[in-house]
């Protein structure tokens, strides 16, 4: 369902991902791991087609998105980080919007729509402007226009973050039940604990390079640890700090 | 250093935060220019200098007329009722631009919140912007009679006349700023929680029309029909209480005068009236300021909900005729967004209220003055003229933005399955439709008014209609290819270069167009050939090249899109 081949973003001197070669299959639910900096974002906007890849190549939904972007992004339903979205459109406006960009029949849109709406709590708040909403509401916005046309590949960057407990249970079902379908979701997160329950396989990231990637318990062989958290294989891979973030808070004391 | 515990100590520490925060912002204004590493930018900035130097080179030039003529032939002026005058009318910029400029820093900055959660008293940071809103005054002050001051200070031989200015321009605001903030800071409490915006718009658009009006008004040269008093000596608004010995103005234009005429005691003794009237007031204010933020008045009144889904009834149905689902929708979010969001909206309604006020509140005169032209093709473009400054405005305002409009929810289009060609062509219909339908208003008003024979006012009409669509589509094009995404102030969507190029070309097409109908009445009436269809061939030329071009702009503006990346 998607796959890249040695894909390379780089800016100037710095590299923000490196020769990144990834498989994800149909139906699974791919989490997208790494520090902060780590070339995640980049990664899935190039997946996305807001980025143009120095070099190499990536398939989506059996497409190439740089060959034929109108094509794959068809297929495809995106969720990024901080979602700005317009302020001075209601909820229901945005949807019917993006339903026109993914030409999608006008009847079914505003089914669609509404059971969205419903599903993610919004109908009552729907004619209401997104200026007026908070952050986790503007994410189930975003997420409800990212389903809207049906795709069959799902990226989301930081889906959780601003989520109460509720509206992240909410769409971690969603999400699962999505992949029930035979359709693929591709995240990342920062929240390891979400990761570990979620998602069927994971990739982690550093320094725009690929460091592991596999379902945990391959993970957990590759650091050579059974039983280990996958925090504490996260920070294995990525390399701890601790010892350094003591030393300068003790030097800020003084 | 005085103790932040007591009211001096308060206020130099907001003198200090000040300090501070101008620096900061003289900082970022180096880092988006000078070390920005961006080739545009610092060549942008260096062409904005240079075209400061060239206006100030011709302010100094003409003030050196002015005093050599005022050499040969003395002629009396009353120095100190002109310097108070001006600075009277000065204290009508200060007004608005402090309630504009307190009101951003209270509801829009997010510096503000920064600022509180320091360790500092919150009378120094709320005087603190005060500072910062009084050294900009200074500085616009400077940028603007800089030039004048120094060669009025050479002719005079007396240098320390800069000098003295700057400390009034220093001086003067104090107080006004002061009085603003207060008033600002008891206005936020009425001012629903995200409206701030739209409430600094308002002021904004107050200002621009308040200064148009009180021109219109005041301005001797336009207050009297035919626009001149030829043979008349030159006039002055008199306000006799600009210059009295109570008003901040008449100590401003006191000691201005006593420095121009080289009396250095008096200049010193109306400075220090204003010097220490401006320091007590600037104290009592930052205690005062300090006192209602704390008490609360910094609350504002929550927004209301719209309507409930069942009640509300809908504008647009979200078609429109002719026009495919996707390219309905552009146009329709469009106009939603520029009629709901108050800056939006000024940008289109502005250029209207502007030609109301140039050709509204001078209707009889233009009216007598037109009808005098009878017939014919003159007459027709003559009625033009309100429709193309009509089309120069809303082709810029909202064709030069249409692409800019999209902001940072670019992201929204640029995942989904069209092609940025696509997405241009639903930009073009979305700036072109109101546009062509205003001006077609105002033309068809001013041709019914002219009544130059309805053949002549139909073609005309249907000009300035096609001109309309095809100038705006062409600024849609250099729109794009200066489009800004990363705005968060509506101001900064436009990008100075694209308004030049788009300036350019559509005194181009303008002079291009006016050239070819000059052209086709002078062959009509060399040859014999029907004026009517001499002037109809003129025409279809001057909308065909026009088009070529609008079609280029497009073209190139697509490219642009087509490279573009949203990292």
């Amino acid at each position: 369902m998607l796959s890249t081949r040695l894909l390379t973003k780089r800016y100037g001197s710095l590299t923000a991902v490196e020769d990144l070669d990834l498989e994800v299959g149909t139906g699974e639910l791919f989490g997208f791991l790494g520090p902060n900096g780590a070339g995640k974002t980049t990664t899935i906007k190039m997946l996305v087609g807001l980025l143009r890849p120095t070099s190499g190549s990536a398939r989506v939904a059996g497409v190439d998105i740089m060959a034929e972007p109108e094509r794959a992004k068809a297929r495809i339903g995106y969720v990024p980080d901080a979602a700005t979205l317009y302020d001075k459109l209601s909820a229901r406006e945005f949807l019917e919007f993006s339903g026109d960009l993914y030409h999608v029949e006008r009847r079914l849109r505003d089914r669609r729509i509404e059971a969205l709406l419903k599903l993610f709590d919004l109908h009552e708040r729907g004619n209401d402007f997104l200026s007026g909403y908070s952050r986790g509401m503007r994410q189930k916005v975003s997420l409800a226009a990212a389903l809207l046309h049906d795709p069959q590949v799902l990226f989301l960057d930081e889906p959780t973050v601003g989520l109460d407990p509720h509206s992240a249970r909410q769409m971690k079902d969603i999400l699962q039940d999505f992949c029930k379908e035979g359709k693929t979701v591709f995240f990342s997160t920062h929240i390891l604990e979400i990761a570990e329950r979620m998602c069927t396989r994971l990739a982690i990231i550093n320094r725009g390079r690929l460091v592991a990637m596999g379902s945990l318990q391959e993970l957990r062989h590759m650091v050579g640890q059974d039983g280990q958290s996958l925090e504490q294989i996260f920070l294995e891979l990525t390399g701890s700090r601790e010892e350094d973030v003591s030393a300068v808070l003790r030097g800020l004391e003084g | 250093m005085a103790s932040r515990d007591n009211p001096i100590g308060r206020v130099v520490a907001g003198l200090d935060v000040g300090l501070l925060l101008w620096r900061a912002q003289l900082q970022m204004f180096l880092n988006q220019t000078l070390r920005s590493r961006k080739p545009g930018r610092i060549a942008g900035t260096i062409v904005s200098a240079a075209v400061i130097v060239v206006a100030w080179s011709w302010e100094a030039f003409i003030t050196w007329l002015g005093v050599q003529a005022s050499h040969r032939s003395p002629i009396q002026i009353d120095t100190v009722h002109l310097l108070s005058l001006a600075f009277l009318g000065y204290t009508g910029v200060l007004i608005f631009s402090s309630l504009v400029f307190s009101l951003n820093a209270l509801l829009l900055n997010p510096d503000l919140d920064l600022l509180l959660a320091s360790p500092l008293p919150v009378e120094s940071v709320l005087a603190g912007r005060m500072v910062v809103q009084v050294l900009r005054l200074l500085l616009l002050s400077l940028v603007f009679t800089l030039p004048a001051l120094l060669v009025l200070a050479i002719a005079n031989h007396n240098f320390a006349i800069p000098l003295v200015f700057a400390a009034l321009y220093l001086l003067y605001p104090v107080s006004i700023v002061v009085i603003i903030s207060l008033v600002s800071l008891l206005l936020v409490r009425f001012i629903p929680v995200g409206r701030g915006r739209e409430v600094v718009t308002i002021f904004g658009v107050v200002l621009a029309l308040g200064i148009n009006l009180l021109n219109f008004l005041f301005n001797p040269a336009l207050r009297d029909p035919g626009f001149a008093r030829r043979g008349g000596p030159p006039s002055l608004p008199d306000v006799p209480a600009a210059s009295a010995t109570w008003l901040p103005s008449g100590w401003a234009g006191r000691s201005g005068a006593a420095i121009l005429r080289g009396d250095w005691s008096v200049a010193a003794e109306w400075a220090l009236v204003l010097l220490a009237v401006s320091a007590a007031i600037f104290l009592a204010g930052t205690m005062l300021s300090g006192r209602l933020y704390l008490a609360g008045w910094i609350q504002a009144v929550p927004p209301r909900r719209r309507r409930p889904a069942g009640a509300r009834t809908r504008g647009i149905s979200g078609a429109l005729p002719l026009l495919s689902p996707l390219l309905a929708s552009i146009v329709i979010k469009d106009w939603r967004m520029r009629t709901r969001d108050l800056a939006q909206l000024v940008r289109f309604v502005m250029p209207v209220v502007f030609i109301f006020v140039i050709f509204g509140l001078r209707f009889g005169g233009l009216r007598s003055a037109v009808q005098t032209l009878g017939d014919g093709p003159a007459a027709a473009m003559v009625g033009l003229v309100p429709a193309w400054i009509l089309l120069f405005s809303l082709s810029i305002s909202l064709g030069l933005t249409a692409v800019s409009l999209e902001g940072k929810s670019m992201w929204v289009y640029a995942v989904s399955p069209n092609t940025t060609l696509r997405f241009l062509q639903g930009k073009c219909w979305s700036a072109a439709l109101p546009t062509a339908f205003l001006v077609a208003i105002v033309a068809i008003a001013a041709e019914i008014l002219i009544r130059p024979g309805w053949l002549w006012a139909a073609a005309a009409i249907l000009l300035a209609v096609a001109q309309a669509v095809t100038v705006t589509t062409l600024m849609v094009g250099i729109g794009a290819v200066f489009a800004r995404f990363d705005w968060t102030d509506a101001r900064r969507m436009l990008s100075p270069v694209g308004v030049v190029i788009g300036i350019a070309l559509f005194g181009m097409i303008t002079g291009g167009s006016a050239l070819l109908l000059a052209i086709a009445l002078a062959l009509a009436s060399a040859t014999g050939f029907s004026t009517f269809t001499t002037w109809l061939a003129a025409m279809t030329l001057a909308v065909g090249g026009a088009v070529v071009v609008a079609v280029l702009g497009v073209l190139i503006g697509n490219e642009r899109l087509r490279s573009l990346e949203l990292g």
